[in-house]
């Protein structure tokens, strides 16, 4: 009857879930930032005075499914100018102005943008041939200047041509200008079909369960419930032992978790504002962020790193499933980090961000990570037991792989040649999508979802399994 | 009637002897390469069969190192058997050592909970014996006070307390248990015997052959590891006396 119970609550979360997450992810379930936007070339030199009368046009076309802004580069030759500038983009195709914009040639600087920017993103402009013409008003002596790069970019062979004119003659080369939109992303198209079809699943897989159950066959899955019951105490005990340690006979006691990431953060601030300058908005939640989240992994691994052997002097002595000492580790740790988020909205919130619905997504990440970390941290008390060299080699590791995250450098700083080992770090995919949330206030795109759950539960699966394939040698080693 | 509660089924435990002495990954490695991995093996239990039936209190002999800890370990699940099966139906609670878990920045009270947790006790039956715990400690006030100002019979009072509240479906005990000054020695003694006595399923290890011949029905008598006798209890006991 309980068992039926825990599988009608378990559906019923997911779907509760389900919604949730449509309605936090918003915007970015539908659509990311499209892969076909154009990027600014570098600036190589001036087209020609944008005097009265003076037109450069520049056709392109890009792959960008929602258009939403065209920007231009200016020169001014370092004068003061003054006269208006106007921007103009059509579709060759038919010949309709998708957008347009003035601006006031006076406060143009050198190497300045003006972006033309559509409310509406336009739909029609996927792969049309487009037309950005740009002229002005002014007299000479005082017009602007669009900048150009010389070398054209290479492009497809299917899409419409890139040329450059100038006052009506072509020129090789192209106009120092940038195109960006969104792209559709198919999962949010069929999010409703997707959300249906795993809860299908999840709803058969219970009453394969249940089926199994009543006919009395041996089954993981309510073994485990059993052990959660049978055991929650333990681990609520064990959980609640390890924390009432952490700071016994410390003046300042849990305060200390609160303190902790702050003070970290205020050396490495004070360290890398004024060292390295990096170019970071909002740095201080950046950095508090990534230092939260990170200790948090070191913290539960070097825990689990000696759950085993901490543990031996139970171990042989009464019988209880060896997989307890370890998560309770990482519980442990969960409910640190759980205090470390509030300094973490703290700094947040004094840096001038201000909460937006994707906050209420924060727990994901952190979630996956916990898993991550647990899946982790069983592999690391299994080597533990056998060779006692792993906690020193993991003192060095942890090290090394602390450098490898962009915990307080920003990910752009990586030379080109080594950007791959941000692919292979899970950490910072836990680490990214949680600043996408806090920082940028926006949920990441699908994938990254897709990414951390799928990260974290590979971890637990082959934490799991060497776990199991050695904790019965455990005791004879301890 | 006389279901069986334990069944030991050609158990073998071997441990291998040199293990302890790899420690260091290096020295895994080197070995391994040198081809030099091997061990001395040590048999611990030598393909051991018996049963235990639902009430019975069976009593376990033998001299030192004749696999009698081993045993219960195996039984209690702490050590899993190099061969054979062990079947256990009910819940066990092994009373190997006192105190296991005891953690000595936590309060008395702490660690009645923690301890009654780590020995499979539900949270409400803590709370409801919990006086009770308390007062067959009769540790009194001390109980909102951290193990570390405790004093070694304090400790083995509250550890005894504990695990004296149990209600098990099987009882392993090595040794009877008798703990602090006489007259809670009196006092734990006669818990035990209550508890041995009350109709539980009850392993039981001792030396003291009175103890033996006052509790158990039947004995087995362990010898390097085999069973050298299997029989009621004066039987083996007069035997064992004899060898």
């Amino acid at each position: 009857m309980k068992i039926k119970k825990i599988f009608a609550w378990t559906l019923a979360a997911y779907a509760a879930l389900a919604v949730l997450l449509y309605i936090l992810m918003g915007y970015q379930l539908h659509y990311r930032e499209s892969r076909g936007d154009l990027a600014m070339p570098a600036a190589e030199a001036g087209t020609v005075e944008l005097v009265q009368g003076a037109v450069v046009e520049q056709r392109f076309s890009a792959k960008i499914q929602r258009l939403r802004s065209v920007s231009v580069q200016w020169g001014t030759y370092y004068r003061p100018n003054a006269g208006t500038v106007t921007m103009e983009l059509l579709n060759e195709a038919d010949g309709t102005l998708l957008m347009s914009g003035s601006f006031d040639a006076a406060a143009i600087t050198e190497n300045g943008t003006t972006e033309i920017r559509s409310e509406e993103p336009i739909e029609t402009a996927y792969l049309a041939p487009l037309l950005l013409r740009v002229t002005a008003d002014s007299q000479p002596g005082s017009a602007v200047s669009p900048m150009m790069c010389l070398t054209a970019p290479g492009q497809d062979e299917d899409s419409p041509p890139f040329a450059l004119t100038l006052n009506g003659a072509p020129t090789d080369g192209v106009l120092c200008f940038s195109a960006s939109g969104e792209d559709y992303i198919w999962t949010g198209l069929h999010y409703w079909q997707f959300a249906a079809g795993f809860g299908l699943l999840l709803a058969l897989a219970e009453l394969f369960i249940w089926n199994r159950y009543k006919k009395g066959k041996h089954s993981y899955v309510i073994n485990a419930l059993t052990a959660l019951e049978k055991y929650g105490f333990l681990i609520r005990q064990l959980v609640s032992r390890d924390f009432k340690l952490k700071y016994k006979r410390s003046i300042l006691g849990v305060f200390w978790s609160f303190l902790n990431p702050l003070l970290t953060m205020a050396v490495q601030y004070a360290v890398f504002s004024s060292l390295f300058r990096f170019d970071i908005p909002y740095y201080p939640v950046y950095l508090i962020t990534g230092i939260v989240l990170f200790n948090f992994f070191t913290e539960a691994s070097n825990m689990s790193l000696m759950s085993i052997l901490g543990n031996a002097g139970l171990i042989t002595k009464v019988y209880v499933p060896k997989y307890i000492y370890p998560l309770t580790r990482v519980l442990s740790s969960l409910v640190n980090l759980m205090i470390s988020l509030i300094p973490l909205l703290l700094v947040a919130l004094f840096s001038g961000l201000l909460p937006t619905k994707a906050w209420l997504l924060l727990p994901f990440p952190l979630l996956c990570l916990a898993v991550f970390s647990l899946g982790f941290g069983l592999i690391l008390a299994s080597a533990m037991v056998f060779f006692r060299d792993v906690q020193f080699l993991w003192g060095v590791l942890s090290m090394i792989w602390m450098y490898l995250t962009p915990v307080f450098y920003p990910a752009s700083i990586l030379p080109e040649n080594v950007v791959w080992v941000l692919d292979v770090n899970p950490l910072y995919y836990f680490i990214s999508f949680a600043r996408s949330c806090v920082i940028n206030g926006v949920s990441p795109e699908p994938m990254a979802y897709v990414q951390c759950v799928g990260v974290a539960l590979l971890m637990l699966l082959l934490g799991a399994l060497v776990f199991y394939k050695t904790q019965d040698k455990f005791v004879l080693y301890l | 009637m006389s279901r069986t509660m334990i069944e030991v089924n050609d158990v073998t435990m071997r441990f291998h002897m040199n293990n302890d002495k790899i420690m260091s990954l290096k020295e895994f490695v080197t070995t391994a390469l040198r081809g030099k991995l091997h061990y001395d093996e040590f048999t611990a239990l030598d393909h051991v069969s018996f049963s235990v039936r639902k009430g019975e209190t069976l009593g376990l002999i033998g001299r030192n190192g004749a696999g009698k800890s081993t045993m219960l370990k195996v039984i209690s699940g702490i050590l899993k058997p190099t061969g054979g099966s062990v079947a256990v139906h009910g819940n066990v609670v092994p009373m190997l050592e006192l105190g296991s878990g005891f953690d000595f920045d936590l309060t008395g009270r702490e660690n009645i909970f923690l301890n009654g947790a780590i020995l499979g006790y539900t949270e409400e039956y803590l709370k409801e014996k919990y006086d009770e715990i308390v007062a067959f400690s009769e540790l009194g006030p001390f109980i909102e006070s951290p193990l570390r100002n405790y004093s070694s019979g304090m400790l083995a009072r509250l550890a005894f307390s504990v695990a004296a509240m149990v209600q098990p479906e099987i009882l392993i005990v090595d040794e009877i248990l008798s703990v602090g000054d006489a007259a809670f020695q009196e006092k734990s003694r006669a818990r035990m015997m209550e508890l041995m006595g009350g109709g539980t399923t009850v392993l039981f290890v001792s030396h003291s052959l009175d103890q033996i011949r006052e509790m158990c029905g039947r004995v087995v008598w362990l010898e390097q590891g085999k069973v050298k006798m299997i029989g009621p209890a004066k039987e083996v006991c007069g035997a064992y006396v004899g060898a």
